[in-house]
């Protein structure tokens, strides 16, 4: 894991890799990116039906045009309160592989923001202290303007079978 | 695409090896002939298409193993046990070649390998024993031309065939040598030719290169007709019939559409159908394998058939779902409209899908006759190993199940017979100390009861060790003495499924590690399965598998707790009845149901659940068997029948305990299928306290 860690800020990523689409969105405040070719749609936030006795941060599962897709909080995973969702929530349905298997799921977010370009070769580690997220959670983060944009390591923030702790504040 | 001819090259030997180890093994219980003669096609075929395919090692070697069975078909070698372990071993060595023949490093090692050569040498010295003491020089014969096959000595009573030859029009410019054709059949016996030339056109119209010719032969042979096939294995772009004349027959003008040589044809034609869709036999130009089809596949031959990869079925068998799950939603819209001509289109459609439905599952349906064969080896080889004399008896065979079922079914299923082979069946000497005869018989049967399926394994062993596993689960900690004294002894039996528990007091190479039997737990589970032992001590044991027939979609009751709505699967349900409000407010903690002098146990869905229920609504039990016994659940409403589409658990929710997975209702909301068996096994070992808290 250490590997991933640094490899934002020492190695390069190939060159078609550098700037990549990626997909904005709000959660409690901060703003948060994933690559957009992970992103299938978003959805207004609709039932769902809760799974008793499910891994917390998979609570219930949605009806996405017929399939079944479990509803995925990611805030559980970062170690944010889980507070209701506000007006502007939406879902975010991702396709993603895990552990070799494909799987759907939707991201429930507090607004989705925008499409951007994003240099992913100059993605920076979050410093000691920066945060209080996971630090395996997080790819990197870029400056954007005024934000911060931090970008999520899909294999691991989806990935439930590798613990997600706190760092320090 | 382009390697398609070679895709199908690979099933068909694939499907051809099995049909020669299932071949092999029914010998063992005495030869028919049709047997030996399907073995032989057979492995002519894998030589002839592993040729001209490039894989010459497979091809190599085919040639022996063919050359023995040629024996064996003519009478001149015993097929005998030790013909058989031989063949069996071949056959192994032929699947090995197959798959690694895009390797040449490790096909050279192979080839090299010392079992290899003496495999070859064991075969090569049986055709020469038995070539010997016929006095006939036989070794060459079957090398894919026919000359071989008449030099060899005289196959069988003198025959008459009556072949029809018309090359495409454009076959001579392909290098097609019609002479040499006529010039080898009459190598094979007495040949009358007749030059047929009614479709020769006008002279202003003829093309000089092409052929307009029909040569009409009968041939008086001895060799069979294989060898007249032969002949024309490598006359491509061509249309023949040959036909065995039952009367001495003139070769007159049009025998093109004579009876026999339909008749003959039409086999042929459905023979390479079923082996991958190709043209028939006598469809002129076009199929590039007309001519090479012709001793295919004859097994399967009487059913037509189309070879579709499983996912396509998995695809189709998912738009079904989406249908029904539609067609759901327009019934409840039906209902609620009120509208007649809307209300005949629902019930149609409804109809037309369950029709549908009904269809794409029996698409699905294997025989389990399939893996059963597979089961004959491994008994084979585990009675030499372990030194026991053991029988394997299958019956219904026939029985249908999902395609999937039956894949997963397989590795329990070996697991399951070592098991029996290795602990339940006692040594020879055991056996005759107990007046049993020496020759043990492990039983494998299946049947359809109702919407399930059981498969039993049965063998006439000792019996399950109740002393040993008593000991085993109080040394392990899974009992204490008190639990273990008010056990019913199902509940010691199934201890046997624990992880790591194995009461058998040497470890040998075949099982006694523990492993294997909580896998076979576990793969039944995941299909939705239960299992069920009985055994008697001296008499013998038989574990039973009970699974559901398909895995796709179910019928299933709605039921409705707190604000939720879960499905039970219908197959598992019992009788629902009402609950007294006494009942179920008792604050005893005693959770019985007294039901017509019964005593059922049951489980408030709501909280075991961690759902909150009203309590207003009238509360019914659902009377669901589990694990072998009868037990309640507890639900607020029954709320009717629904046909289920099952969507299995994301990895997210796969080990969430008491779901079989999801489904989604006639009015778009998603509603979780309980699991019963699986839901009372988490009651069971969970915490009753810690159970609602988590």
């Amino acid at each position: 894991m250490t590997a991933r860690e640094t490899q934002s800020d020492t190695r390069p990523l190939p060159p078609d890799q550098g700037r990549q689409m990626v997909l904005t969105f709000r959660l409690q405040g901060e703003c948060f990116a994933l690559v957009v070719t992970h992103v299938n749609e978003i959805l207004d936030p609709i039932a769902q039906t809760p799974v008793p006795n499910a891994p917390r941060c998979a609570p219930a599962l949605i009806n996405v045009r017929g399939s079944v897709v479990p509803l995925f909080d990611i805030r559980h995973r970062l170690g944010m309160s889980d507070d209701p969702l506000p007006d502007t929530a939406r879902y975010v349905v991702l396709d993603l592989e895990l552990k070799g298997e494909a799987i759907r799921l939707a991201l429930p977010v507090d607004a989705v923001e925008d499409v951007v370009e994003a240099d992913l070769a100059r993605l920076e580690a979050i410093p000691d202290l920066g945060a209080r997220w996971p630090a395996k959670a997080i790819a990197g983060i870029c400056q954007r303007g005024e934000d911060l944009l931090i970008l999520l390591d899909t294999e691991t923030v989806f990935n439930i079978d590798v613990a997600l702790t706190p760092r320090a504040a | 695409m382009s390697n398609g001819p070679t895709d199908t090259f690979l099933q068909e030997t694939v499907d051809g090896l099995d049909l020669i180890e299932e071949r092999l093994l029914s010998l063992e219980d005495g030869a028919a002939p049709g047997v030996i003669d399907d073995l032989f096609r057979t492995l002519h075929t894998i030589k002839g298409s592993g040729a001209m395919f490039g894989f010459d090692a497979l091809a190599r070697f085919t040639h022996y193993f063919e050359n023995a069975f040629e024996l064996v078909r003519d009478g001149r070698l015993p097929l005998d046990r030790r013909l058989i372990d031989i063949s069996l071993a071949a056959r192994d060595h032929m699947a090995a070649l197959l798959e690694a023949n895009s390797e040449p490093a490790r096909l050279a090692t192979l080839e090299a390998a010392p079992e290899a050569q003496a495999l070859v040498a064991r075969l090569g010295a049986l055709v020469e024993d038995a070539g010997l003491a016929a006095g006939g020089g036989q070794e060459a014969a079957g090398t894919g031309s026919a000359q071989n096959a008449a030099n060899g000595a005289p196959k069988g009573p003198v025959r008459r065939f009556r072949i029809v030859y018309t090359p495409a029009e454009d076959s001579l410019r392909h290098g097609a040598r019609p002479d040499l054709l006529m010039a080898e059949l009459a190598e094979l016996g007495e040949a009358e030719i007749v030059i047929d030339l009614t479709a020769v056109p006008p002279l202003d119209e003829i093309d000089p290169q092409a052929s307009y010719l029909s040569w009409h032969v009968t041939l008086e042979t001895a060799a069979g007709l294989e060898a007249v096939r032969e002949v024309f294995v490598f006359a491509d772009d061509i249309e023949i019939s040959i036909a065995s004349a039952p009367e001495p027959a003139a070769p007159t003008g049009d025998t093109g559409g004579a009876d026999p040589a339909v008749a003959l044809a039409e086999t042929a034609g459905s023979a390479t159908d079923a082996v991958g869709g190709r043209g028939a036999l006598t469809e002129p130009g076009g199929t590039e394998n007309a001519g090479r089809d012709a001793g295919g596949k004859p097994t399967s031959a009487t059913n037509a058939s189309v070879r579709v990869p499983a996912a396509r079925l998995d695809d189709l068998m998912d738009q079904l779902g989406e249908l029904v799950i539609a067609q759901t939603r327009l019934d409840s819209l039906a209902a609620e409209a009120r509208e007649p001509a809307l209300a005949a289109i629902a019930e149609e459609i409804d109809r037309l899908v369950t029709g549908l439905r009904d269809s794409t599952l029996a698409m699905r349906m294997l025989p389990i006759e399939v893996v059963f064969g597979k089961f004959r080896r491994v008994v084979r080889s585990l009675a030499d190993e372990l030194g026991k004399d053991v029988a394997l008896m299958t019956t219904g065979g026939d029985t249908e199940l999902d395609k999937n079922v039956i894949d997963s079914l397989t590795e329990p299923l070996v697991h399951m017979i070592r098991n029996s082979m290795d602990h339940g069946i006692e040594t020879a000497e055991a056996r005759r100390a107990a007046g049993k005869p020496e020759k043990a018989t492990i039983g494998l049967s299946a049947r359809q009861s109702g919407g399930e399926v059981l498969i039993t394994v049965a063998d006439d062993g000792r019996g399950l060790d109740e002393d040993a596993i008593l000991a085993r689960a109080l040394d392990r900690g899974l009992l204490t003495p008190e639990t273990a004294a008010a056990l019913p002894r199902e509940e010691l039996h199934k201890l046997i499924f624990e992880p790591a528990f194995s009461t058998a007091a040497t470890i040998s190479s075949v099982s006694g590690r523990g492993v294997g039997m909580d896998a076979v737990r576990k793969a039944v589970t995941d299909l939705r399965g239960t299992i069920e032992i009985a055994t008697r001590k001296g008499a013998g044991s038989a574990i039973t598998l009970r699974l559901p027939v398909t895995l796709a979609i179910i019928d299933g009751l709605l039921v409705q707790v707190g604000e939720g709505v879960f499905v039970l699967p219908l197959s598992s349900v019992n009788e629902c009845v009402e609950l007294a409000e006494a009942e179920c407010s008792r604050q005893s903690g005693r959770t019985l149901l007294r039901i017509r002098d019964e005593m059922v146990p049951f489980i408030k869905l709501d909280e075991r659940l961690g759902l909150r229920s009203d309590g207003r609504a009238p509360l019914r039990v659902v009377i669901v068997s589990a694990e072998g016994r009868r037990i309640g659940l507890v639900v607020d409403d029954i709320l009717g029948q629904h046909q289920t589409v099952i969507k299995t658990f994301s990895l997210f929710h796969r080990d969430v305990p008491g779901f079989a997975g999801s489904t989604i209702l006639g009015d778009g909301r998603v509603a979780l299928i309980i699991d019963a068996t699986a839901l009372v096994r988490s009651v069971q070992s969970a915490d009753p306290h810690a159970a609602t808290a988590a």
